[in-house]
């Protein structure tokens, strides 16, 4: 057989069904609430922060090839900043409190990535970040004005003033449709990041630091700027999280939470963009679905992480890949 | 006021010791094999709660001597865990990148979490010291509870008969040759497979008698696994990761400044460790001391 270039075939659309898979699932998450119980709805709302999360982290893991321990200190920042602030000043527009929890988050970031990146690579940056994630969950849980151990409760949905019209974010399920346009927003531009230039710069980094160094690029400054982008947009899943558990504990900033976006990617594949949005929801499906039972959810969700590093390191997405590329040269031999 | 600095050392002591117990088979098994064993704490935990179990079922008064039997029973049970472990998922992390091994035992820690909770359920459970421990010792005004003197006593101990058998016996010598250069040492004839399942064998089978040996240290419960390995991790890292000396130190290190730290700023308990662990490896990334020793 000679080597042809990979093109799809003709008939065989399958540039196709990505696009398509995505505007299924869309549609599915837009649709949620007019046919889903209530549960599930809060459900798929925190799925989306967490959607979020864990793309933000794979622009560090599968596109820089960084391991950080330490994501939830910014998802905690941007949850308690905008919280905080809210609670401190209620008049303030809201899309103020949710860019002052992105802000603090960019600055923490700006901050441990600068601790972290400076000489600390491999598994000792996963260590410092996992260290420096605990202080910020040490500090959070030790704060009064943030409530210690207990967190924040009843964080208010706000009102949205358009000047025009008003959008009371607390009634039906408003707030729901906030996070699924605000996450389109954040997933567009981790979109745009991840296959633009800067994009392209921060792959090579992670497949040859040593040439792209030759090549007149500043390898940890753009390190930084790819942590600082992550933590950014980690910190405004965090923020738009927060109003809708209505409550935040010292938890979402422990290691524990830190390790989610990590399951997510390795169970999607983090080598492709979609792959921890996949892990997501499969991950929030195992967990649904074994909650009952005491144990369950770590001896299901550990097997399947387990199972998916040793044998599958694609992820579910490397997988299918492998799967439909085994169909298409199978059924290309067949015809020849 | 020289009784408080002291009784604030001794509490320090205490916290390191135990946190070497836990450490140490973790930094001996990165030594030897390069996997940074995130399931470490897990299996101090299920160490911990086959004691618990042990002395329910020895009812009446646990001896000092039948409390050091269950720990090595403790022991014996993990290393064969520990063997399991190696077939199953150590020996296909050969080659992979370090922090790839980190998630694969990560998912590990998840399975013996997952187990622990659905064999001893959720809830908190204590284990009291066994008889001759329970009570204190008197120095002068100095409240010393005997127990803790215990620990402090396990801790070296478990580092003197480390450290002779890494340095004085031909067997420990053989494993550092395999860390250095497990290529050269097979050429050598050397069963360099035989060497990697023991390391892990012993690094489990020092999980399992940390936990015995700690069960009364504090409240068993599911989430004891991840506090320990966290602290673990800290100390490792700054000790020089593989180093069995390092960590020794950077234990006493961390300990001591976590609890004077705690004593000057007790808004923040625990806090000094993690900043203490972010400052030492921002100017020694290697750790205290580098390479195996």
């Amino acid at each position: 057989m000679t080597t042809k270039p990979n093109i799809p075939q003709a008939g065989g659309n399958a540039g196709m069904v990505g696009p398509v898979l995505i505007a299924v699932a869309l549609a599915v998450f837009a649709t949620l609430p007019l046919w889903a119980e209530k549960g599930l709805v809060f459900l798929a709302g925190i799925v989306m922060a967490q959607i979020v999360f864990a793309l933000a982290f794979n622009l560090i893991f599968g596109l820089t090839g960084l391991v950080s321990f330490g994501q939830a200190a910014f998802f905690a920042a941007g949850a308690y900043a905008s919280a905080w602030l809210a609670r401190m000043a209620p008049d303030l527009p809201f899309f103020l409190t949710l860019a002052f929890g992105g802000a603090v988050g960019a600055v923490l970031a700006w901050v441990i990535g600068l601790v972290a990146l400076r000489r600390a690579s491999g598994i000792y940056f996963a260590i410092l970040t996992l260290a420096l994630g605990q202080l910020v969950y040490t500090a959070i849980g030790k704060t009064t004005a943030l409530g210690r151990e207990d967190g924040l409760i009843g964080i208010a949905r706000p009102v949205l003033d358009f000047g025009l019209f008003r959008i009371n974010l607390a009634a039906g399920d408003n707030y729901y449709y906030l996070i699924l346009v605000a996450s389109v927003v954040l997933i567009f531009c981790l979109w745009w990041v991840w296959h633009g230039s800067l994009g392209r710069i921060l792959s090579a980094i992670r497949q040859e630091p040593e040439r792209v160094r030759f090549l007149g690029v500043n390898v940890r400054r753009y390190r930084e700027y790819a942590f600082v982008i992550s933590g950014t947009v980690t910190a405004l899943a965090g923020a738009l999280m927060a109003p809708w558990s209505q409550i935040i504990t010292p938890m979402i900033a422990h290691w524990s939470y830190s390790a989610l976006p990590i399951l997510f990617c390795l169970l999607g594949g983090s080598a492709r963009f979609w792959g921890p949005a996949v892990g997501a929801v499969v991950f929030a499906g195992l967990e649904h679905s074994t909650r009952t039972m005491v144990g369950m959810a770590e001896l299901v969700v550990g097997g399947a992480l387990l199972v998916v590093v040793l044998a599958m390191p694609g992820g579910i997405l490397g997988a299918l890949a492998a799967l439909r590329q085994k169909y298409v040269t199978d059924r290309r031999g067949a015809a020849e | 006021m020289l009784a408080d600095f002291l009784l604030i050392a001794i509490n320090g002591l205490v916290w390191a010791m135990a946190v070497f117990l836990v450490a140490s088979g973790l930094t001996l098994i990165f030594g030897i094999l390069h996997i940074l064993n995130f399931s470490h704490g897990g299996f101090v935990m299920i160490g911990a709660y086959l004691a618990f179990t042990a002395m329910q079922l020895l009812t009446g008064s646990v001896g000092i001597a039948a409390f050091l039997g269950i720990a090595a029973l403790c022991a014996v049970a993990v290393a064969g865990m520990g063997f399991v472990i190696d077939r199953v998922v150590f020996k296909r992390l050969k080659g992979v990148d370090d922090s790839y091994s980190l998630i694969a035992t990560y998912a590990v820690l998840l399975l013996s979490e997952g187990a622990v909770k659905s064999v001893w359920g959720p809830n908190f459970e204590s284990v009291y010291p066994p008889e001759g421990l329970g009570g204190a010792l008197f120095l002068g005004d100095l409240f010393l509870p005997s127990y803790a003197l215990f620990v402090i006593g396990a801790g070296l101990a478990v580092f003197l008969v480390l450290d002779w058998w890494l340095h004085r016996t031909a067997s420990g010598k053989i494993m550092k040759s395999v860390a250095l250069d497990p290529w050269m040492a097979s050429i050598l004839g050397i069963n360099v497979n035989a060497i990697f399942t023991t390391a892990v064998v012993a690094g489990f089978a020092l999980a399992g008698l940390a936990g015995g040996l700690l069960a009364p240290n504090q409240s068993l419960s599911p989430m004891m696994g991840g506090s320990y390995i966290i602290q673990a991790f800290g100390v490792i890292i700054v000790g020089g990761i593989g180093n069995v000396r390092g960590a020794f130190l950077a234990a006493i290190l961390l300990g001591l400044i976590d609890a004077f730290g705690t004593v000057f700023v007790p808004q923040f308990p625990g806090i000094f460790f993690f900043i203490a662990v972010a400052v030492i490896i921002l100017f020694r990334p290697q750790g205290l001391l580098s390479g195996i020793r």
